[in-house]
């Protein structure tokens, strides 16, 4: 058995190496994210939970982009919450620390309960049967090149870059899953396939939280919703995102017509 | 005593308990495997595999490629181990392997610091019934009082 090497004149001379090792892999884009603990560590030093607590669900709110180095335990969620401990206090980094609970419990289901991480843990509660939707993501879906310019944006940089913002994964997971009528697990594959931190726990029940089938509810929004946090990043203008338009009740009318009420 | 620490993708850092936990860490050989159908069988395109090997290249590892249960059984018995160390995780796919593996050989699987220590396990049916209990420790320095 011969050792791989881990020194590399260039990037681009490590990207060709692990391409030569992955027959299995067909695409070709590669993250600017940087692996390793070294481009963590400046991360974890630049992180700010107090603006985290009041900014987050802005696309361009203080986010930490540290989710790839703990999805893989280059950085653990002890070090992440005691490093907030010593930049805050209580209420302050509340929402922080909460976040990173969500993680926990995201494992923690993982660990008791592996078999629900590709099956409904419950029905859906969206007046459809899972018999009702697609097994199988729409190929304008995966092309990113769907009525709705806000949800291409998404689709592009999740392919390119292999982040998304938490909203942003919330928005284009309930257009895949309620707007287009397709299976969550569909989803979570397109997503497993492209995020660097893609998560087997926090990405599927995430998706099945938005679904139904591990919440009360569905989750979804309107263009009005989607104008306040991505505005400024993705083109959220009505022309070209009709299909959000509208107050929460009509289009819970529109998705979920079988409901007698949310 | 012959350790070998066997890093997966559920436990890429150095100060790892894993590492702190092996008996023999000083001299303990670290490995990882990489196991292609393994990574496609987790839907993970050239992005993540690329910073997976990134991380991989600044850790102090010997990188393999081949089945990981093979990979780990020739090198087990080429270097006369007596222990497999590696970290806990939930991944199911991962903990078979491990199962296999102690057929043939004695394995422990470390777990990393808990964010949160609790004395009784959390209700997990809903995050808020999980939230209650574990808010108590989660503010505080290494989540215990």
């Amino acid at each position: 058995m011969q050792k791989q090497p881990t020194q590399f004149p260039d990037r681009a001379a490590l990207v060709a190496h692990v391409k030569a090792l992955s027959p299995g892999v067909s695409d070709d884009a590669v993250s600017e994210t940087r692996g390793g603990r070294a481009a963590a560590e400046a991360l974890l030093a630049a992180i700010d939970p107090t603006a985290y607590g009041h900014s987050r669900n802005y696309l361009d709110g203080a986010v930490t982009r540290l989710s790839p180095y703990v999805r893989h335990a280059i950085v653990s969620l002890n070090e992440l919450r005691n490093q907030a401990l010593e930049l805050g206090d209580g209420k302050a980094i509340e929402k922080f620390i909460q976040e990173l609970g969500w993680r926990d419990f995201w494992q923690r289901i993982y660990a008791q309960n592996p078999d629900w991480l590709w099956h409904d843990i419950e029905p859906y509660k969206t007046g459809f049967a899972a018999s009702d939707y697609a097994d199988t993501l729409p190929q304008d879906i995966t092309a990113g090149e769907t009525d709705s310019a806000a949800m291409n944006h998404f689709i592009h940089e999740l392919k390119t870059s292999g982040y998304l913002h938490n909203h942003a994964r919330m928005y284009l997971a309930a257009y895949i899953v309620h707007w287009r009528r397709v299976k969550w697990q569909a989803g979570a594959r397109f997503f497993l396939g492209h995020l660097l931190d893609g998560d087997p726990a926090s990405n599927n029940f995430s998706f099945q939280w938005v679904a139904s089938t591990f919440a009360n509810k569905p989750y979804f929004f309107n263009l009005e919703n989607l104008q306040k946090f991505a505005g400024m990043q993705a083109p959220c203008d009505f022309h070209t995102n009709k299909c959000f338009g509208g107050s929460y009740d009509d289009l819970a009318l529109t998705l979920f017509p079988h409901m007698a009420a949310l | 005593m012959t350790q070998l620490i066997w890093l997966h993708e559920d436990c890429l850092r150095a100060t790892h308990r894993l590492f702190t936990e092996a008996a023999s860490a000083d001299t303990a050989r670290p490995v990882f495997i990489w196991d292609d159908p393994y990574m496609t069988a987790m839907h993970y395109g050239l992005k993540r595999r690329v910073f997976i090997y990134e991380s991989l290249c600044e850790l102090p590892v010997d990188i393999y490629v081949g089945d990981t249960i093979e990979t780990l059984r020739d090198l087990h018995s080429q270097w006369g181990v007596d222990e497999i160390v590696t970290g806990k995780t939930p991944n199911p796919a991962l903990k078979a392997m491990m199962q296999n593996l102690r057929a043939e050989v004695k394995l422990s699987a470390i777990a990393d610091a808990p964010f949160v220590q609790m004395d009784s396990p959390p209700d997990l049916r809903r995050f808020f019934k999980y939230w209650n209990k574990a808010k108590k420790n989660a503010f505080l320095y290494d989540g215990r009082p």
